[in-house]
Formats: structure tokens, C-alpha cells, sequence
């Protein structure tokens, strides 16, 4: 059966622990691996006997043998197995005791430190012999991925250089989930109270790629072997990774996902740059300029994103809940940050893709659909979530003056769907 | 002072005559005492017989097996397809909650405690439990907590017709049956984040807590102070000694689920912050206190299946269980460890580097004692004469299929390798392995063996073959695709998942495999309904067994044994049968003044009674029905004058004089 399974099914997919994408996920897979192994073994040798002893020893038509020994066991045998049992743990025992120490503690790897690697600006000294870490909030049902270190903040979709350690904080604001992104690395919980924390690291750095491309001696380094360790990740680690939720956090636990994605130093900076930039508005204006016209006369701004930005800041409320970089209006921390958000090839915590499998750019036309989709029917997408309905302030209980229930018209939606979609 | 107790109290100097009328006595309140009763519910709501209450607990179990059966399915009509939407979101919160809760307390725990109650005292030679009220109060606390925790469902059902609404503390809230796991984790469990259904719970599993300790507790005293003369410790049969161990387990773990549910209850009633983050509480401290009562509640479940495979094997191999005192000892050690490695459930909480690696090691040390069990049995098979009966071949398949569970749970125990399973479907099609490939065809195959005793009647045709294939391909169909499911990323209590991740076909094999299983016992509910009604006579030993239970009548007479017997070895009934002269049973001469029996009694019932107004009027309060409270405290009322009745009442007692010969 497991022949059967494992020949005829595809087990390189989205969110596998069969083929893993670096050392964390790497040590637990061949850990798991080993305990495949030694239960097979123990498979084969007690489902042996137990299959022969049933088949010797059954009762035969006419049996003519005599009453079986009435005898009650046998302490040597007893003894025996036991200490075999014994044996075969120990096996699991101390590769297990090495992986747990191995996957706890955030390695000290000078190649990763930030000074190491990390070329883009305004990195603070201190900062150099650090990892770069990433503190992962968890709400309900979406996530908060923050930079300290380079003082940017994005939201479910993470983005983290190959090759390098990144140390990775846990916190939640609500209840108990869990940051599971299978490729990379197993889950750690994230509990409210307390931080907890773990390492990933997307594709080996170049020493442990060394030792497995068999190049002998930690000293060994030429350019040529640099390059081919440069295109190692960028043909099998640069990538969009898929992890999900994996603590049960309540009604919408199933649409919590996340990505990260994995690309090299040089993008890495050109992102962090992007992230801070942030967005101007859409007719070029200042925003001093953009607000002063919307306190004032506000219908002289014209255009559909104009239109769009002008419900985002007022009508639907959109700011109060959600920053975006660049509009020293839109400060509210509530929701995930949408710095960038049309950047992203998902939306609504991972659940609404628009990414293009084959060549990874976004479709746009998804999108857009994704985005009203999502502002049209958000209880449906996402139920119980506190945009929908959050005591009054969500979007399924905006009200008009008289005081009565009335929603984002089909018009307003299309329009901030296309403001959103220009954030990139 | 009433005839009875001078019965008692001068039991030699009373020649009773042979033939004796038996009448309901006043007990010392002056109400009749309801023995002897005509009417059949009355008897049944008052018995104090081990055997009619073991039944009882069978018959409800197998209804609730049933209904978390069907949740499951529904689950899995869920899931067959992504993006499915039979139903919402909470309604398979529900459901994957109710499943659980189901099949751990409703089902499987009094489908064991059918069994304890049935056969332990037949099998040490007693006359009935020590303390047969409280045995009776044990089962209708049972029921009250079962009717609690169910409860939410009627309340969501009126609230999806509008005509309820949720008010008070858990204003807002839609979710009336629990919706946030059967192990509660919190904060989830707060009450800004879940409603009334929450509160059903708590008040539900702690009645069931109740009802589970009094019956834990009476069977110690039972094994330990009923046993017929010479039943010696090391001479009891093995389900009677795991029956001891799962009660003393019972009798450790359940307190920490009390305590944790009283917490929780206060957090969500009275405004305590034991678990409310914002208070200074500590939601990790649920987990610890959860696990160790949880994990030793998972050995609560498989010790007594265990302890019937452990009886089963022997009798159709003709051959005494091998290495008695290692599998009464490994039971044990199974017992103590299960204390030990509650935290293997919490690996990914971040317990830091020592801990993790210490439950890691205890995890694996705990399969020694299991594999020991396993090789057992095996050496019982070995140079036996293995006869394939029903009750046979689900023990052979509870073997295989246990086996393979605890090929998974090897797994988990190394903690690194857990970090990718915890959470996910593996561990789904672990601990399914475990409960229907281990416990469920256990207690299966412990039904075709006992069912017969227990009601009198022999099986009808071989309807049990095909219970045990369509059981075992359904079970195997349903769960094995979940270990890839599992390691290929799909989190666990998922109501829905996309397309694209490489789900979609193992999901759909998952589903048919249910409804194959789904028909397997219903296939099961036929074969026993046919064997009450066509069933032949099964006479005292119709499987050539070994135990004491067989020396008896089936089904044995209200007061079991008309003589006590008295054991002279291990495999009292086998040694009587074929062992040498001196190892024959006796019995003890009762000097003409016959057996003493237990009187019936309302008082149990009406205490237990009582858990009902308590648990839906606390929960009802939190859903914000008005006056709750009050009835609440009125429930209490009842337990409390039921309680007190019940010391009033005296104990009572009648004697019975059985013609020797006939037993």
C-alpha cells in the first residue's frame, strides 16, 4: 500500500515535508525518514511472526493434535525483546536528541549576519553581527510580519533572503496559532503571553552546500564555486512558499495562510527600499497637497483611484484599521498593513491567489476580482472577521446619515478594488 | 428498626425457607423501596445491578457511537471536495468539536465502563460492585452529562430558526454547541471568543468527570476488597486487572481536568483571569493542565481494549495469556508513564530545548511496554491452536491495526520529526489507527465475545466476517491517506482547503473510506439486533473460555454466583475444565442463609438528576436566558436532598436463596 501510494502520487507539492527547501526541514524530514525506517524494520520482523503464527498455529478440521502446552511464558525471550526494543529506540534516540538541539537554538553563522550580506541602507551598527530577525504576529485570521531591524512591517505575504539564517519571533494578539511553512521548517505556536521563537532558513548557506556538493575542506572557496552555489538558489530556493495556520484559531482557521517569499540579497534590498518608499497619491500630488484638496473641494479630485483613495480615507473607513506607507493619513494598526498589498499574489490571509503558477507574476484580472470579492462578501470569504463586523466600525455596518445600514455600492467597490490594485 | 437490618445483622439465626417470596421492604424514610418492581422502566431507572447498569452503558455508548459517527461523516462529505461548501465554517467547527467530545467520553469510555461494569464482578467471583448506589449514580450522571453537553445543539438548532438569540456575557456570539475543540485550548475558550456552546461543554464534561471518578473510584474498592477466596491479585484475569489500572489512572487524571474546568468556568462566569492574557493569566497553563489529565485519559481508552485482546487471544488459542505478570506489568508501566509525557502534545509550544528532549525520551520509553504487550500476544498465538471466531478475528485486527498506530506514535516521539506532523492529518490518521483500528475493534471484538453472556443468546450466521472487512477496508481506506495528507501540509481541523496543493484526491479516498467503515457498523447494529432476536440459546461457555465469567448462567442471575466460588489458580474456569483434581473450583457454604442483595434505590437518580438543571442552568446563564442562575442553584438543591436521601434512606437488603442445583 505504501508502494502503491508513494509510486503513483506526486509528493513534491505546495506545502510538502518530502522535499524540503532547507536545513530545519531538512533535519526533521530525515529524522522522520529514520523512524520510517526502523518501524518498517520492526514491521516486517513482528507483523512476520504475528502473520506466521497465525497462519502455523491455526485450528485444521480434524485436528488431531494434543492440548496445546498450557505453559505461561518465557522470561528469557521477554527479557530478550525487551532489550531489543530498547536498542532499536536508542537508534531514534540520539539522532532526535541532536536534531532538537540543532533546530532550537538560532545558529551563530557569520554568513548570515545582517553586515554579512545585507546591502541596502540605514542598517544600524549594532544590527551587523545580528541575524535578520522577523517578528510574526498572529491575529485572527490573518498575519503581521514585522522587520525591526529595517523598520518595515507587511502582512501575510513575508519576504526573506536565500541562503541565510532568519530568526524568527512569535507573538499573537488574539488566540494560540501556529507558523507552519512546511518547506522551510516544521511549526512553532504562537501564544498570547509569551514569545516564542524559531530559526528558518530557505536552501543551505555555502558551507553546508559544500560539504553536500562533497567539496573537501571547510577552506575550500573559489569564485567558480561561488557561482555555482549562486545558482543553486536561484534555480532551486528562489521561490513563493505556502504555509497555513496549523493551530485551530477559531471560525476561519482554515483561511488563515501565508507566504514567503525567497529571494536573493539584491532584491531583498530593492524590497526593503520599496516597503519604506511607500505610495504617493495617485495624480502625483503631494499628499499635503492631495489632503487639502479633499478637506476642501473635494470633488476636484477626479479618476477612478482618486475616487478610490477618497473612499479608502473616508466613506469605507479603510485607514482607521490599515496603514499605507507614504500616506501619513492611513495609520491604523488594527489590520494588516497594505503597503504593497497589489504587489502581493494573494489576498485575504493567503486565500484569494491571483499568482500565475508558470511564470509567478500576478494576473490581473484575478485580482481585481479578488479585491471586490473580497470587500463585497467579506463575512463570506473570511466568516467572523472583524472587518466585516467589528462593533460597528466594520464594513458590513457602515450606516448613512439617517443612521441606516448602507454598504459599499458596486460602484464605490470597483473603485477601491482598482486603488488597492494600483498599491505596487 | 426494619426486618431487614435485623436480617443483617442476625443472618445465622434466620432459617429462611428455600422458596422465598420476595417483596419491596420501606426503607428507613418510610417510602417503599422500589424492588421487585413489575413496571420495567421503574426497575431499570432504579437498579443497582451491575450487570442491568453495564448494559445500559453499552446500549447508550453504541447510540452515541453512532451519532459521533455521523458527525464524522458529515466531516468527511466536507471535506471530499475543496472549496466545499455543505457547511459553514462553524457549523464544522462544531462538528470536528462534537466528534471528539463524542467518541472520547460518550462513547468509547462508557463503552470500557459497559464492559467493567458487566464483567468485573463476575470475574473476581463477587456478588456486585462495592458500592452498587453509587454505580447507579455513576450512569445517570453519565447520561445528565451527556444531555448537557449535547444540549447546544437544540439551542443552535432554535437559533438557526431565528428563535433564539444569544444575550448577556456571550452577547453576539453564534456559535451554542462548543465550537473550539474537544481539548479546549485557550483563550479560544474566553468569552470574547466563543459563546454559550463553551459553556455546555465546561458543564458537560464535568458532570462526566463526576460520573467517571464515583465509578473509577467504587471499582478499586471492588478489585481490591470483593474478590472471591483465593482470587489472589496475580489470579485475576488480565481485563480485570487492567480495569484496576484505568481506574486508578481515572481516580489521578481526571482531578487536573476538573480543577482546569473549574478555572475556566470561573474565567467565563465570574470574571477570573486564570487564562485571560489581558488579567496576567497564562493560556499555556491550560495545556499542561489539559495534557495530564489527556494524555493518561488516551491510556484510559486503550488499556481496557487491551485487556480484552489480552483475554480474547488465550481462548481461541487454546493456551494461557504468555508472560501473565509482564502484560499485568506493562499495563501498569503504561499507566505510570502515561503521567509522564503529557507534554509531547505541546512540542511546538516552545517548551525549550530540555523539556522537549526529556518527554521526547519518556514518549519513546513508553513503546517498550507497549511492544511488550504486542510480543505477548503474539507468544500467546504461538503453538496455540488458533480458532477463528468473531471475537477472534477482530482481535487478530486489533492487533495489526494497533500496531500500526504505534508505528506512528513512534513517530511523534521524536520531537524535530513532530514538528512537521503536530497539527496536521498524520496525526489524525495516528491516533485513528489507535482509536478505531485499536479500541473500536476491540471493543468489538469484546462484544462478540461477551454479548452472549450478557444476554444469553449465540450469534446468528457469520454477518461478523463482513462487519470485520468492510470495518477494517474502511478504516484502512479512511486513514491511511491521511498520513500523506499530513506530510503533504494539510493542517488539521481545516473546514475547507484550496485547490492546488495536492489534497484534492486523498481527501475524496478519505471520504469513500469513511462511508465504507460508516456501513461496516451498521452492518454491526444488524448483527446484534438479529442476535437478541433470533439469537439460540448460548448456554454458561459457548466458547470453551478460561475465566470465571463463563462458570456462570448466561445471562448469570441477578446475584451472579448462587455459591461463592472459591479460585485455586489463574484461569479459574479452564483449570475446573481440563486442569488436575486439586485445582477444581469449590464454593464456599453460605450455611443456609442464602445471599444478601443490595435494594433499589430512586436516590441515585434523583441526585443525578439534579447535574441537569445545573449544567444547562450555568450555561443557559452565560448565553443570557434570564432566571438561570436560580435554576442553577435549584439543580444543586436536588443533587444535594438526592444525596441526603440516599444516606437517610439506609442501605437496605434482602436475601435470596437460589436452589443451588439450578445455578
Amino acid at each position: 500500500m505504501t508502494v502503491l501510494f508513494l509510486g503513483g502520487c506526486n509528493l513534491d507539492t505546495r506545502m510538502t515535508t518530502f522535499v524540503t527547501k532547507g536545513p530545519v526541514a531538512e533535519t526533521q524530514y530525515d529524522l522522520f525518514m529514520l523512524t520510517v525506517w526502523v518501524t518498517l524494520g520492526i514491521f516486517i520482523a513482528v507483523g512476520g511472526a504475528f502473520a506466521f503464527a497465525i497462519i502455523k498455529f491455526r485450528e485444521r478440521p480434524d485436528d488431531e493434535r494434543p492440548m496445546p502446552s498450557q505453559g505461561h511464558g518465557n522470561p528469557l525471550v521477554e527479557i530478550g525483546l525487551i532489550g531489543a526494543s530498547i536498542l532499536l529506540l536508542v537508534i531514534i534516540a540520539v539522532p532526535t536528541l541532536q536534531g532538537i538541539w540543532y533546530t532550537h537554538d538560532t545558529p551563530e553563522d557569520p554568513e548570515s549576519f545582517m553586515g554579512a550580506w545585507y546591502s541596502g541602507e540605514e542598517l544600524a551598527e549594532e544590527e551587523a553581527d545580528n541575524p535578520l530577525i522577523v517578528k510574526v504576529i498572529g491575529y485572527q485570521w490573518w498575519w503581521a510580519f514585522e522587520y525591526p531591524q529595517l523598520g518595515i512591517t507587511t502582512a501575510n505575504e513575508m519576504v526573506i533572503p536565500a541562503g541565510k539564517v532568519v530568526h524568527i519571533e512569535l507573538r499573537s494578539f488574539d488566540v494560540i496559532h501556529s507558523f507552519w511553512l512546511p518547506r522551510i521548517a516544521g511549526k512553532v505556536d504562537l501564544i498570547p503571553g509569551r514569545t516564542n521563537s524559531m530559526w528558518i532558513q530557505a536552501g543551505d548557506n555555502f558551507l553546508r552546500w559544500k560539504e553536500k556538493q562533497g567539496v573537501a575542506g571547510p577552506e575550500e572557496e573559489s569564485p567558480a564555486l561561488r557561482a555555482d552555489y549562486a545558482a543553486y538558489l536561484e534555480e532551486e530556493i528562489h521561490n513563493y512558499y505556502y504555509g497555513q495556520c496549523a493551530e485551530y484559531c477559531g471560525d476561519s482557521h482554515a483561511r488563515m495562510h501565508f507566504r514567503a517569499t525567497v529571494v536573493d540579497n539584491k532584491e531583498f534590498a530593492e524590497w526593503v527600499i520599496d516597503e519604506r518608499t511607500g505610495h504617493g497619491t495617485p495624480d502625483g500630488k503631494t499628499w499635503d497637497d492631495w489632503y487639502a484638496a479633499y478637506a476642501d473641494n473635494p470633488d476636484s479630485l477626479t479618476g477612478d483611484l482618486n475616487e478610490g483613495l477618497k473612499l479608502f480615507m473616508g466613506r469605507a473607513k479603510c485607514a482607521t484599521c490599515h496603514v499605507v506607507k507614504g500616506n501619513p493619513r492611513a495609520l491604523g494598526v488594527a489590520g494588516p498593513n497594505l503597503t504593497n498589498v497589489g504587489s502581493r499574489m494573494s489576498i485575504a490571509a493567503g486565500w484569494l491567489n491571483h499568482r500565475i503558477e508558470e511564470d509567478g507574476s500576478i494576473d490581473l484580472e484575478k485580482q481585481y476580482d479578488n479585491f471586490y470579492k473580497w470587500i463585497k462578501e467579506t463575512d463570506v470569504v473570511k466568516p467572523g472577521n472583524r472587518m466585516w463586523k467589528a462593533g460597528g466600525g466594520g464594513i458590513g455596518e457602515l450606516i448613512d446619515e439617517n443612521g441606516e445600514l448602507a454598504l459599499l455600492t458596486e460602484d464605490e467597490i470597483h473603485k477601491l478594488s482598482l486603488y488597492l490594485q494600483s498599491l505596487k | 428498626m426494619s426486618q431487614t437490618e435485623t436480617e443483617i445483622h442476625a443472618p445465622s439465626t434466620t432459617q429462611a425457607p428455600k422458596t422465598h417470596e420476595l417483596k419491596p421492604e420501606p426503607s428507613q424514610l418510610g417510602f417503599m423501596r422500589p424492588d421487585h418492581s413489575k413496571s420495567v422502566i421503574m426497575d431499570w431507572l432504579t437498579t443497582v445491578d451491575h450487570k442491568k447498569i453495564g448494559i445500559m452503558y453499552g446500549a447508550i455508548a453504541l447510540f452515541f457511537l453512532l451519532v459521533g459517527g455521523f458527525e464524522a461523516l458529515i466531516i468527511r462529505t466536507q471535506l471530499a471536495f475543496p472549496e466545499n461548501d455543505l457547511i459553514s465554517a462553524q457549523r464544522y467547527n462544531q462538528l470536528f468539536t462534537m466528534h471528539g467530545t463524542t467518541m472520547i467520553f460518550l462513547a468509547i469510555m462508557p463503552l470500557n465502563a459497559a464492559f467493567f461494569n458487566f464483567l468485573v464482578p463476575l470475574q473476581i467471583g463477587a456478588r456486585d460492585v462495592a458500592f452498587p448506589r453509587i454505580n447507579s449514580f455513576s450512569l445517570w450522571a453519565f447520561v445528565a452529562g451527556a444531555i448537557v453537553i449535547n444540549f447546544g445543539w437544540v439551542l443552535q438548532a432554535l437559533q438557526v430558526m431565528g428563535l433564539f438569540e444569544a444575550s448577556g456575557p456571550t452577547a453576539g456570539m453564534t456559535d451554542l454547541a462548543p465550537a473550539m475543540g474537544w481539548f479546549g485550548y485557550a483563550p479560544l475558550t474566553g468569552t470574547n471568543f466563543t459563546g454559550a456552546g463553551t459553556d455546555f461543554w465546561i458543564m458537560g464534561l464535568q458532570i462526566l468527570g463526576i460520573a467517571s471518578l464515583s465509578a473509577a473510584m467504587n471499582f478499586v474498592v471492588t478489585i481490591v476488597n470483593m474478590r472471591a477466596p483465593g482470587m489472589k491479585m496475580m489470579r485475576m484475569p488480565v481485563f480485570t486487572w487492567m480495569t484496576l489500572v484505568v481506574s486508578l489512572l481515572i481516580v489521578f487524571a481526571f482531578p487536573a481536568i476538573t480543577i482546569a474546568l473549574g478555572q475556566l468556568m470561573f474565567d467565563r462566569c465570574f470574571g477570573t483571569n486564570f487564562f485571560v492574557v489581558a488579567g496576567g493569566g497564562q493560556p499555556i497553563l491550560w495545556q499542561h493542565l489539559f495534557w495530564i489529565f489527556g494524555h493518561p485519559e488516551v491510556y484510559i481508552l486503550v488499556l481496557p481494549a487491551m485487556g480484552i485482546i489480552s483475554e480474547i487471544l488465550p481462548v481461541f488459542s487454546k493456551k494461557p495469556l504468555f508472560g501473565y505478570s509482564i502484560v499485568v506489568f506493562s499495563g501498569a508501566v503504561i499507566g505510570f508513564l502515561g503521567f509522564a509525557v503529557w507534554s509531547h502534545h505541546m512540542f511546538t509550544t516552545g517548551l525549550g530545548k530540555v523539556a522537549t528532549a526529556a518527554f521526547s525520551l519518556l514518549t519513546m520509553a513508553i513503546a517498550v511496554p507497549t511492544g511488550v504487550k504486542i510480543f505477548n500476544w503474539i507468544g500467546t498465538l504461538w503453538g496455540g491452536r488458533v480458532r477463528f471466531s468473531a471475537p477472534m478475528i477482530f482481535s487478530l485486527g486489533f492487533v495489526w491495526m494497533f500496531m500500526m498506530g504505534g508505528f506512528s506514535g513512534i513517530m511523534h516521539s521524536s520531537a524535530p520529526a513532530d514538528a512537521q506532523q503536530q497539527d496536521s492529518y498524520f496525526v489524525i490518521a495516528h491516533f485513528h489507527y489507535v482509536a478505531i483500528g485499536g479500541i473500536f475493534l476491540a471493543v468489538v471484538a469484546g462484544i462478540y465475545f461477551w454479548l452472549p453472556k450478557m444476554i444469553g443468546k449465540m450469534w446468528k450466521g457469520n454477518l461478523s466476517t463482513w462487519v470485520a472487512i468492510f470495518s477494517t477496508v474502511g478504516l484502512n481506506v479512511t486513514f491511511f491517506p491521511m498520513h500523506f495528507l499530513g506530510l503533504l501540509g494539510m493542517p488539521r481541523r481545516t473546514h475547507t482547503y484550496l485547490e492546488g496543493f495536492g489534497w484534492e484526491t486523498y481527501n475524496l479516498v478519505c471520504t469513500i473510506g469513511a462511508y465504507i467503515l460508516a456501513f461496516g457498523i451498521l452492518l454491526l447494529v444488524v448483527d446484534i439486533i438479529r442476535c437478541f432476536r433470533n439469537g439460540e440459546p448460548a448456554g454458561n461457555d459457548p466458547w470453551d473460555a478460561r475465566t470465571l465469567e463463563w462458570a456462570t448462567t448466561s445471562p448469570p442471575q441477578v446475584y451472579n454466583f448462587a455459591k461463592t466460588p472459591i479460585i485455586p489458580a489463574r484461569d479459574a474456569l479452564w483449570e475446573d475444565k481440563y486442569g488436575p483434581e486439586n485445582r477444581k473450583i469449590t464454593h464456599e457454604d453460605d450455611h443456609g442463609h442464602g445471599i444478601h442483595m443490595p435494594s433499589q434505590s430512586w436516590m441515585p437518580f434523583i441526585a443525578a438528576l439534579g447535574f441537569i438543571p445545573v449544567g444547562l442552568g450555568m450555561s443557559l446563564m452565560q448565553a443570557g436566558v434570564p432566571y438561570m442562575g436560580y435554576v442553577a442553584i435549584f439543580g444543586l438543591l436536588v443533587l444535594g436532598l438526592g444525596i441526603a436521601l440516599w444516606a437517610i434512606e439506609g442501605p437496605g437488603g434482602y436475601h435470596m436463596h437460589p436452589e443451588v442445583d439450578a445455578a
